[in-house]
């Protein structure tokens, strides 16, 4: 059996739309002096520290190997360290296997973006699309989530107002998160009735641009107790990739998500999502995606997001308790600061937002257009 | 016509007007000229005007807007990429004389000269269809070997078993055999390809036949015609061309950001480790072995000393602008006044000062009149020579 692995400590900017006073260097030193602060770690060769994951974005940081830059930063000067593609959630997972398997004792993990950096995020995430037919057509993140929504509202028939009110709770859970961009609370109509994007997004259905770093503590289960006395445990994971072009795909049908879904509920044990978790913290940077992925995760049935959405379990609070990615949080960092507000759920340090007695927990993380890459993590304390 | 890597010098000029590519040359009215000399060498002119080329072989160069100077097998071999072509100009073997700038824009103007396809049959391949190619129904009755002795480059013998019905090829020469058939690899392969009448052939002698002629008439209906395999042309294929680029905006955060407001001032400011006192130019928040923050502002220099000197022949277009830089140019790191430790401070030297600069030489900035806090503020490095 492999070690069980525990998180010790999580580390967070706060989430703005512009940091503009700092360079993203400085945004990853802040979060690994935190979790140094936090829990003592150091970087002795033998018991400390000797491995960081990172995860960060070429074209945001403007460098090719972007994660070159950030190594004084992340404490990694004359360590290993490795950079994870897709979402940061996968940062956390690799640290996972490093010390499942034995390689490490005790791994750093810190993601950062800086979306403020570019003249437009939509511009970068263009990139991410092949140079012969869909870069040329326009498409980006955005647009491609629009196509994926339109499928979606096609397919469920989710109405106008169930996506006003996922983005009405991510400001309400907003409002009691310190770190989180977007926390001005808003009303239905106020969202019915914001500009449309790229129909059928309207501004208020996408994440705001933000700047933000994340970082965290990961133990083996015969090393926490050196760094925390309240560790959460990874107990489940799994990520799915579906295909790059979205004439191969079925963008309405949760394909990748089931899958990863399906594995780390395995991995944890865990028979049933319905009920399964005390806290849910699902990768929205779109309205429709809270509705869409809480269908692949199982959290309710098929075509029925739009009616989970009204069923009253977003007033429960346990729903994307930190706001979510609709309170602002960059691409890349979607699945890893999901995962952060997991941890902090479940070691009680949630402030006003706790949700009380919380014991299990999962965290989704996705990249890629419409969600090609999409990844699940279950924690427990 | 003297050959390298199979290609002449006169291969390279004479398929130049049809490599033209109109798109790669928009704009540029320039004459190249090329000095090539040695075995096959020659002057050649290759104007390229209002989007048309002329290739001309001549006595006079002169006039042109640059020249390429190189001996045959370099020029050739550059050409066909077998030789680098930086390296080949960096050690000396490609003189370039005028607008640089124009050699690298060559390189769109005119699409790379590629071989023209050698045959792919090989003798070894004829040999391996040999058996799939026998045809038993002509071969009934017959119990013999059939010998082949290809002599020449890349020949070889083998004997053909012919025996109830099948046929087995084995490698060497049956004592035997017969027939033994005796030709060039090269003529081999034309008799077979139907390129050589096999009377003409042994007429002129180039074809033997020891041994029993009546057998050496059958084998043709014995074994199929040798099929060559097909070759793919190899077809132009559509090159998408784009310049990727996002406008971006860096913060400079609070340590070096006050590097680039020091530089308005005429100020070189480093910052130093709180713990080991390491200082860093231009300074960063942290310090890398410390793993500390390290804020503190100090003002070095401006002059130094040099540590290391590095002269630049070959310069890479700037990927937005697409301007070259003027070369040769130095790049000096500088040990300045004030710096405790060993970080150094890496900036241009003043082309002037290129012919007699060495490590250990003192130097100062000398300082743009209009500084707005970049690297730009410092115009270069200048000898301190009082």
């Amino acid at each position: 059996m492999a070690r069980r692995v525990a998180v010790c400590a999580v580390a967070q900017t706060g989430f703005v739309s512009n940091m503009w006073q700092k360079r993203f260097q400085q945004m990853c030193f802040e979060t690994v002096e935190s979790i140094v602060k936090q829990t003592g770690v150091d970087w002795n060769e033998e018991t400390g520290i000797r491995n960081i994951v990172t995860c960060s974005d070429d074209v945001f940081d403007a460098r090719t190997i972007s994660d070159n830059g950030i190594t004084d930063a992340v404490g990694a000067h004359f360590r290993g360290e490795e950079k994870t593609a897709q979402d940061g959630i996968n940062a956390i997972a690799y640290a996972m296997a490093c010390i499942m398997s034995g390689h490490d004792d005790v791994v750093l993990v810190v993601g950062h973006t800086k979306e403020s950096q570019t003249e437009s995020r939509n511009m970068c995430s263009n990139l991410a699309f092949d140079p012969f037919y869909c870069r040329d057509l326009g498409l980006d993140f955005e647009k491609g989530a629009a196509l994926q929504a339109r499928a979606y509202a096609l397919k469920s028939g989710i109405s106008e107002t169930q996506l006003a009110k996922a983005v009405v709770n991510a400001r309400r859970n907003a409002a009691k998160n310190p770190l989180a961009n977007a926390r001005e609370l808003v009303t239905v109509e106020q969202v019915v009735n914001s500009p449309m994007l790229c129909d059928p997004i309207r501004a208020l259905h996408a994440y705001p641009v933000s700047d933000g770093a994340v970082a965290m503590l990961l133990a083996a289960e015969d090393k926490y107790k050196e760094y925390t006395d309240k560790p959460v445990w990874l107990t489940g994971w799994s990520n799915c990739m579906d295909s790059y072009f979205f004439g191969d795909r079925d963008l309405a049908s949760n394909f990748s998500l089931k899958k990863a879904s399906a594995a780390a509920l395995k991995m944890a044990g865990v028979s049933d999502a319905k009920g399964a978790f005390d806290v849910v913290e699902i990768n929205d940077a779109y309205a429709y995606q809270l509705a869409m992925w809480a269908e692949g995760l199982g959290l309710c049935d098929e075509n029925k997001g739009g009616e989970w959405i009204e069923s009253g379990i977003l007033e429960t609070g346990k729903i994307n308790p930190s706001g979510g990615m609709l309170a602002g949080n960059p691409i890349m960092l979607g699945g890893l600061a999901r995962a952060a507000e997991a941890v902090i759920q479940l070691r009680g340090e949630a402030g006003e937002r706790q949700v009380a007695g919380a014991k299990r927990a999962v965290a989704q993380g996705t990249t890629g257009p419409a969600g090609q890459h999409q990844a699940v993590m279950i924690l427990e304390n | 016509m003297a050959k390298y890597f199979d290609v002449s010098v006169e291969d390279i000029f004479n398929t130049m007007e049809a490599r033209f590519r109109v798109e790669g040359a928009k704009g540029v009215n320039a004459v190249l000229a090329y000095d090539i000399s040695g075995d096959g060498g020659g002057k050649w002119l290759v104007e390229v005007r209002d989007d048309s080329v002329k290739v001309a072989k001549t006595d006079d160069l002169s006039g042109f807007s640059v020249k390429t100077s190189a001996d045959a097998e370099t020029f050739v071999g550059v050409n066909i990429g077998k030789i680098d072509g930086t390296q080949a100009f960096m050690s000396g073997k490609i003189k370039i004389e005028g607008d640089m700038a124009l050699v690298a824009a060559s390189a769109k103007m005119f699409t790379r000269y590629s071989l023209p396809k050698k045959s792919a049959v090989t003798v070894q391949g004829i040999f391996d269809t040999l058996v799939a190619r026998f045809q038993p129904q002509n071969a009934a009755g017959l119990d013999i070997s059939v010998g082949y002795d290809i002599t020449g480059e890349d020949g070889g013998q083998w004997t053909a078993v012919i025996k109830d019905g099948k046929c087995a090829l084995e490698t060497g020469l049956r004592d035997n055999c017969a027939v033994v058939n005796i030709v060039k690899a090269k003529d081999y392969i034309d008799l077979i390809l139907g390129k050589l009448d096999p009377m003409v052939a042994m007429g002129a002698g180039r074809l033997k036949l020891k041994g029993d002629m009546n057998v050496a008439m059958q084998l043709p209906k014995i074994f199929a015609k040798f099929e060559p395999p097909k070759e793919e042309e190899e077809q132009e294929l559509i090159v998408i061309k784009r310049n990727i680029s996002v406008d971006m905006k860096y913060s400079t955060g609070p340590v070096m950001g006050k590097f680039f407001e020091g530089l308005i001032e005429k100020k070189i400011l480093a910052n130093k480790c709180p713990k080991c006192g390491r200082m860093q130019v231009p300074p960063r928040e942290v310090c890398a072995e410390c793993r500390c923050w390290a804020g503190d502002m100090i003002e070095v220099g401006p002059s130094g000393t040099i540590t290391l000197i590095e002269i630049i022949y070959y310069s890479s277009p700037d990927p937005l602008t697409g301007e070259t830089r003027e070369t040769p140019y130095a790049q000096v790191h500088i040990l300045l006044d004030g710096i405790g430790t060993e970080e150094t401070f890496w900036h241009l030297l003043k082309n002037e000062d290129l012919a007699d600069t060495k490590k250990g030489d003192r130097v100062r900035p000398v300082w743009s009149d209009k500084r707005v806090g970049s690297v730009h503020d410092i115009i270069h490095f200048e000898r301190i020579r009082d």
